[in-house]
């Protein structure tokens, strides 16, 4: 029993790792209505950019912590520019056919994020070639014990700045004006703008903010592990993909369970099946949460937009 | 209060409006009649500032619009209200109307017209924390126009407003557009229903494949017998 | 040419006419509005399959290639039975979960038999090695060139000739707006999911044809970094004809790897040159209106057209 319950407390710190990673991508998601594949590649690159800094200049923590965050805004900046700024719905008036179909152009913009996703990992690993590369470590050294239960402070402080983003990003856009106006901009473009609302603004600005959350999400679990590989584009991304998928994707309080779910269910995995079984076990749950016979009526038209 | 002139806006190589020209007086209820797909719309969304007309001007109380963006327009005093309603069908219809404000800063002053809202459409502060989606059609076109009037617009436009209501309703929609202009809110209205329309605007214009070819009082409306038959069925006996 | 540098070509060919059918797989799924995410999954299962086939069975060449893609096309029919109802973008994150457990699951796999030199067969994440039924009958890396070429222009061959033919014309019909050619009277599903299959097939016909030139896979090569590639080709080199993923294939494969331009840099262009063709060239180098274009300045007897010309 205590084992199980110990699984399932690691699984829901690990998940609050996936939540906070997951958290930027449903943001994006919903705001824009485009899967961003780039997005791991981003906090990839704006992390090898903080090791980067570390390593070869000494550079404090806290230094880390910024260029991290403010880079991997910037990066965003240039992927929204080139990958979802063209294939907004603004202007009425139709454009060649891209990659026709009704989901057109959400698969354009699916497209080209892969194929900058593939830009920026190389770009990455031309900074840094080696596969390990070191990353400022904010790792606790013990282990705070609950009974027979061990809990990681490290990690339960990730678990809890996840929380606390969420809740307070979902607080803000149920309550504020401005976050108002990024879920009407979501909802319903055209309407938006007959409001008076600047909806490519509204929309950059939102991509904006999930990229520097993305970047916080980047420095928080590197943090943990005090190290940086090349497979780290591909983690966020599946990580916070699974998260968001499974809480709905652009419900910014549905990544948080997510998040939790596929911590809690992976952890179990890997206790019986081993590391291979854990990670299989994630795109199982992933490809039955999308094949689930109770999304019948989700084709083509993507649900929501934005939700706290 | 709004002068058009030469209006052309195309999609790709079709041209939808080939030169329009009208106007609109302050305080007046003008009405644009037309049949299907002769571009009123085009023009509703070319004056709403979401599609760029190819050449024309639109003058807005002196002011040129042609290149403003839709918020822009907005902030001038010039509110569409358009054709399928178009609410936010994930907010609620209070939060619909706080999107409709967007542009104003004066908390007090948006409390009290949403609190102005209600009291004009009853049926909207029976529902103020339902999802606009959920509402049904006659409802959300109520919903859609008091948007537009939390913009505190001075010229109110609304493309088919009464298309794919039941009668009842559309009587209603009528009728709020009557009060509307009797409290000075300026009306420029495209639509179809010829009959509703001739009870309540003081200037018509019709539209056909681009083109304004006729611009008259309701009087001289109804006394053409070739937009009597086309229009207006044969109702009118003699 | 000196004899490495001959050599050096000889393999470059044959990784591109390789690499042209996984290309060509992810090509299809396009061709009805589809991006899959998937398709080195079964580029993964043909190689097995032939691998086991002519390791395990002792199957010749030609009966284990056939039952690699039989094997891809029957997978890939099955996974498309429950995901090609999803939208593009689900559909799309469902090949990527699909390929991503099929790449753990041969990773799993473990089948081993005595053989002359030690144990032959699938050793999980070791990898399948010893694949060796060219060496074994004195097939030429130039031969087999000959024979890849030969297989894909054989596939060139039939799937230029399906899009003048009702088939061909249907899938894009279905690619372009399926609710539209649904009530043209087109079977949309059974449609996407022969294309499916197909797609599977050619992916894993060229997973054979794989694991016999290199002798050795694992499933690491597997990953979704080689499907995203072969999307890549097809969506750069144009999806108005078969040949655009060909051009795809030998811009990055032979221009841009072979000619050790920029080396390291590779991928920055590429996907820099994906995501701006996608802004302004949506449908690739040779789309379909340039294909149109070239088709109608060639002059050609009997050139039945299968659209109609239309005067803009």
């Amino acid at each position: 029993m205590t084992d199980w319950l110990q699984t399932t407390i690691d699984g829901l710190l690990d998940g609050g790792s996936y939540a906070i990673v997951g958290l930027g991508l449903s943001l994006m998601f919903g705001s824009l209505r485009r899967l961003n594949l780039a997005y791991g590649a981003t906090a990839m690159l704006a992390a090898y950019l903080g090791a980067w800094l570390h390593a070869r200049h000494h550079a404090p923590v806290w230094l880390v912590a910024v260029t991290v965050v403010a880079s991997a805004t910037v990066i965003g900046w240039y992927v929204e520019r080139l990958c979802f700024a063209g294939t907004r719905d603004d202007a009425a008036q139709p454009r060649g056919a891209p990659i026709a179909g009704a989901d057109g152009r959400e698969v354009v913009a699916l497209a080209s994020s892969f194929a900058i996703w593939m830009q920026l990992e190389q770009l990455a690993v031309n900074l840094l070639p080696r596969h390990l590369n070191a990353f400022p470590s904010l790792a606790a050294s013990g282990d705070w014990a609950l009974g027979e239960l061990l809990i990681r402070p490290d990690r339960l402080l990730v678990a809890l700045l996840a929380a606390g983003l969420v809740l307070g990003l979902a607080a803000w856009l149920e309550r504020s004006r401005a976050g108002l106006a990024w879920r009407a901009a979501a909802d319903h473009r055209s309407a938006a703008h007959l409001s008076g609302m600047p909806v490519a603004r509204l929309q950059t600005a939102a991509f904006s903010v999930a990229c520097a959350l993305s970047g916080v999400a980047a420095f928080a679990v590197l943090s943990l592990d005090g190290q940086v590989t090349p497979m780290f584009g591909m983690w966020v991304l599946l990580k916070g993909l699974v998260a968001a998928m499974l809480g709905g994707l652009g419900s910014v309080r549905g990544v948080l369970w997510g998040g939790l779910l596929l911590g809690v269910v992976e952890a179990h995995a890997q206790s019986l099946f081993g590391a291979q079984g854990r990670e299989f076990a994630t795109y199982a749950l992933l490809f039955v949460v999308l094949v689930a016979p109770w999304r019948r009526g989700e084709r083509g038209a993507l649900s929501g937009g934005l939700r706290a | 209060m709004l002068e058009i002139t030469e209006l052309a806006t195309a999609y790709g190589k079709i041209e939808a409006l080939k030169g329009v020209s009208l106007s609109a007086q302050a305080g007046e209820v003008t009405c644009l009649l037309g049949p299907n797909g002769a571009g009123k719309s085009t023009l509703m969304l070319t004056l709403a500032g979401i599609l760029k007309p190819q050449r024309g001007s639109v003058k807005f109380e002196g002011e040129e619009l042609v290149g403003k963006t839709p918020a822009q327009i907005v902030e001038r005093g010039m509110a569409l209200v358009p054709e399928n309603r178009l609410v936010f069908p994930a907010l609620t219809v209070r939060e619909n109307l706080m999107a409709g404000a967007y542009k104003r800063r004066d908390m007090a002053g948006i409390r009290s017209d949403i609190d102005a809202m209600f009291g004009r459409f009853p049926r909207l502060k029976e529902r103020t924390d339902q999802l606009a989606g959920t509402l049904s059609g006659g409802e959300q076109q109520m919903l859609a126009v008091a948007r537009a009037l939390m913009s505190r617009p001075r010229l109110l436009l609304m493309d088919e407003p009464s298309v794919g209501l039941a009668p009842l309703v559309v009587a209603e929609i009528f009728s709020i557009i009557r009060q509307l202009h009797a409290e000075g809110v300026s009306i420029f209205l495209v639509e179809q229903n010829a009959h509703m329309a001739l009870k309540v605007a003081q200037h018509f214009y019709l539209m056909e494949q681009g083109r304004v070819s006729f611009s008259g009082s309701p009087g001289e409306l109804a006394d053409d017998d070739v937009i009597q038959r086309a229009y207006l069925g044969q109702k009118r006996a003699a | 040419m000196s004899g490495a540098a001959a050599a050096y070509a000889v393999g470059l060919a044959s990784d591109m006419a390789i690499m042209s059918m996984l290309a060509l797989s992810a090509y299809l799924m396009l061709l009805v509005g589809r991006v899959s995410f998937g398709q080195q999954a079964f580029f993964g299962l043909g190689a097995y399959a032939s691998g086991v086939m002519s390791v395990m069975f002792q199957a010749p060449l030609g009966l284990a290639l056939a039952a690699g893609a039989a094997f891809g096309a029957l997978c890939s029919w099955l996974l498309a039975l429950p995901t090609l109802r999803l939208s593009g973008l689900h559909y799309a994150v469902a090949t990527l979960a699909f390929g991503e457990m099929a790449r753990i699951a041969l990773g799993w796999w473990h089948w081993q038999r005595p053989g002359d030199d030690g144990p032959v067969g699938p050793a999980g994440i070791e990898g399948f090695r010893d694949i060796r039924w060219l060496l074994e009958n004195d097939v030429s890396p130039a031969g087999y060139l000959g024979l890849t070429l030969l297989v894909l222009l054989c596939v060139l061959a039939v799937l230029m000739r399906a899009e003048r033919l009702r088939l061909g014309v249907g899938l894009r019909m279905i690619g372009q707006d399926d609710t539209l050619a649904a009530a043209q009277g087109i079977a949309v599903n059974r449609l996407r999911l022969f294309a499916a299959a197909l797609a599977g097939g050619l992916a894993a016909l060229g997973g054979g044809m794989y694991a016999h030139r290199t002798t050795y896979i694992e499933p690491a090569v597997f990953d979704p970094m080689l499907g995203v590639h072969a999307v890549g080709y097809a969506l750069l080199g144009g999806l108005g004809t078969a040949l655009g993923p060909l051009l795809g294939v030998m811009l990055d494969l032979g221009l841009l790897d072979a000619s050790r331009l920029l080396p390291g840099w590779r991928m920055v262009i590429f996907g820099g040159l994906v995501a701006l063709f996608l802004r302004w060239r949506p449908r690739g180098l040779l789309d379909e209106a340039l294909v149109h274009r070239i088709a109608t300045a060639w002059p050609r007897r009997g050139h039945h057209p299968v659209v109609p010309d239309r005067k803009e």
